[in-house]
């Protein structure tokens, strides 16, 4: 009798240690996937572009995700950003256990937690430099003062404080990119994910955006690029390669 | 800055923003509601109009006039009221403080040196000025020896004063009705129209007898007959005991039409209420139309407009807005750009009624009641009608949206 329960605290000693282990592990990391899948149904068909993603990302990295299109490197992109939720497979982000949130919940994690920069801009063209810039503040469950201020720091750090009052139609392209990259920083993200974006912008104005990631990452900032150009993930210090829904590469720049 | 408001003030930036989708939206609701602004204004103007007709008609008060309405209808006027009837119903109803017979003879030539006018003469007692709450202004009222005297005398209107003495003092003076010399020994205080379009202030008021023999050569028919109760709340079941006792003293036989007609305060107020009922149906149906088809342009112009900003809807959810702030945001864009339109097409409301009543005498009334109509019925439609868009916007997936 006396061996078996010995033998039963060894057991819970030691399931204890695995889960504090686990624990302190997660705490580290940004971004935990274990096995995740997600299928999408087309017609009458399930097409299934995730089939088994595990990736650990810590905090401080700068990292690339990198394949063609049809890769579901897209699809990888918008269910790190919470975007979207995975059929199957388990998803922590900061800590937290997001792959079941309901939207709503989604979108809080995306209001707080994640700064999107995409090709597009997606800059609101009726509205000012400045007034696109605290679009993520709107969504703060909390109310805001000085938020201007907030807005015109950030500006500054993307050198665009003297285009506060512009629209953005009266912005290069690159400017364009550094008002959405502002945007992205304004609610304080712990990640910065970044989709394809230099897809619109001419070599020299993509050396900028990427010097400008590339010096948030520097002060401490998570970045994740999703893009197929070689040129861009070479800033990232780490490059993972998926193809076919599954990660086939991952290297350290 | 609370949630609620800094998502508010995205809508009122974007109705800023999209102006054209705002001046279509707005022009198309403001014209449905400047419609039932009026409808509602001109409703309450009935009210407040046949409210002001009762009581100078008298709520205590019942008119029964000579005829019945088949004869009236065809433009016969007999006379079936009698002297003998004023009597009888002096004796049977206690509860009359004043019964008033009246005679009427219309087209009579009237004169006063050289000016000339046809006008109505009434004759009655001493107390028609008092049973019709119309007083006396200049000179004096009739006295009983008047009356008894068959006296050449007569309280003037307004309308005949004018035509005859313009501005000058007619107490006093001789006019001459159907040749026959006349004293003015009264004003008559002005009255207006009659809710049949009827000019009262055109008349003359002489002795009854004086009038039914010197001018209608009459000594027994009456045209009507006027009667105050005392007790104000019955007067409805002593209108149907005035009936009843007419009837039964004309020998009216069941079955047979009366050939009388008591005219209540209830029928004055008909009167008017069929008269505006025309106006707010027409108005009626032009408000509701143009209120559905300006709802149809707001639902479309916002589907276009969703469909348009479906990056914008893309962005904000990407960035947090949750499917419900996407919603109220589209909502409150429709509601405001409605409840811009409902304050328009009040002033517009405003504008126009002072026209209609130019064309026709039509009683508008404007209060707090046309003006929150008017609003809660534009946002009725920004609500109704700016739901779908906007579900439809909430509804966009945030990856769809942005890929588009």
């Amino acid at each position: 009798m006396e061996v078996r329960s010995d033998e039963k605290k060894l057991k819970l000693q030691v399931k204890c240690e695995k889960i504090s282990e686990l624990r302190t592990q997660h705490s580290e990391l940004l971004c935990l996937m274990e096995n995740i899948k997600k299928t999408y149904r087309i017609g009458d068909e399930d097409v299934e572009a995730l089939k088994g993603i595990n990736l650990q990302i810590e905090r401080g990295e700068f990292v690339a995700i990198m394949g063609i299109s049809g890769s579901g490197k897209t699809t990888l992109m918008n269910l790190i950003g919470c975007l979207d939720v995975p059929t199957s497979g388990r998803y922590i982000l900061n800590g937290k256990e997001v792959s079941n949130l309901s939207d709503d919940e989604l979108s809080v994690v995306r209001n707080e937690l994640i700064g999107f920069v995409f090709q597009n801009f997606y800059l609101m063209p009726y509205a000012t430099v400045l007034e696109n810039v605290m679009l993520p503040t709107i969504y703060l469950d909390r109310t805001t003062n000085d938020v201007e201020d907030m807005a015109m720091e950030v500006l500054r750090m993307v050198g665009l404080e003297d285009r506060a009052k512009f629209k953005p139609k009266q912005l290069s392209g690159g400017q364009m990119q550094r008002v959405a990259i502002a945007r992205a920083l304004i609610n304080g993200p712990e990640l910065i994910l970044a989709d394809e974006p230099t897809g619109q912008l001419d070599s020299k104005t993509a050396k900028e955006i990427m010097d400008i990631l590339a010096k948030m990452n520097e002060s401490g900032r998570n970045i994740i690029v999703v893009t197929h150009d070689q040129n861009i993930a070479s800033y990232a210090k780490r490059v993972i390669r998926i193809s076919d829904g599954l990660i086939t590469d991952e290297s350290l720049n | 800055m609370n949630r609620l408001i800094r998502i508010i003030s995205q809508s009122i930036r974007a109705v800023r923003a999209f102006k054209l989708r705002t001046f279509f939206c707005l022009l198309s609701v403001a014209l449905g509601i400047a419609s039932i602004v009026i409808i509602v204004a001109a409703v309450e103007g009935a009210y407040k109009k046949a409210f002001e007709m009762v009581a100078r008609f008298g709520p205590d008060s019942v008119l029964v006039l000579s005829g019945g309405e088949e004869a009236r209808a065809i433009g016969m006027r007999q006379k079936t009221l009698t002297l003998e009837d004023v009597g009888a119903v002096r004796q049977a109803f206690p509860n009359a403080y004043m019964v008033v017979p009246m005679t009427s003879q219309s087209g009579v030539n009237a004169s006063y040196r050289d000016k000339k006018h046809q006008t109505q003469v009434i004759g009655s007692t001493e107390d028609y000025s008092r049973v019709w709450t119309w007083p006396v202004i200049q000179g004096s009222d009739f006295t009983s020896e008047d009356i008894k005297g068959l006296r050449n005398v007569g309280l003037i209107g307004q309308y005949l004063l004018k035509e005859l003495f313009g501005d000058k003092d007619p107490v006093g003076k001789y006019i001459l009705i159907k040749g026959m010399p006349v004293q003015i020994i009264g004003v008559l205080s002005e009255r207006g129209m009659s809710a049949t379009g009827h000019n009262l202030d055109d008349r003359i008021i002489m002795p009854l007898s004086s009038v039914m023999r010197k001018i209608q050569n009459e000594t027994k028919y009456i045209s009507a007959l006027r009667v105050r109760f005392i007790d104000q709340e019955n007067l409805y079941k002593r209108a149907d005991e005035l009936r009843a006792f007419l009837r039964y003293r004309h020998r009216i036989p069941d079955g047979q039409p009366d050939d009388f007609r008591i005219i209540t305060p209830k029928e004055i107020t008909k009167l008017l209420v069929a008269l505006t009922g025309s106006l707010v149906i027409f108005l009626g149906i032009v408000g509701l139309i143009s209120l559905t088809v300006a709802g149809f342009v707001l639902a479309n112009l916002f589907l276009l407009s969703v469909k348009e900003r479906t990056n914008e809807i893309g962005i904000r959810r990407a960035t947090g807005a949750k499917k419900k702030d996407i919603l109220l945001q589209f909502l409150s864009e429709a509601v405001i750009i409605t409840s811009l339109g409902g304050l328009l097409g009040f002033m517009l409301g405003l504008v126009s009624s002072r026209l209609l009543i130019l064309v026709a005498d039509f009683p508008i009334y404007f209060s707090w009641k046309s003006f929150a109509v008017g609003l809660l019925l534009s946002w009725i439609v920004g609500i109704g009608f700016g739901l779908q868009p906007a579900k439809r916007a909430a509804n966009l997936k945030p990856i769809e949206a942005i890929r588009e």
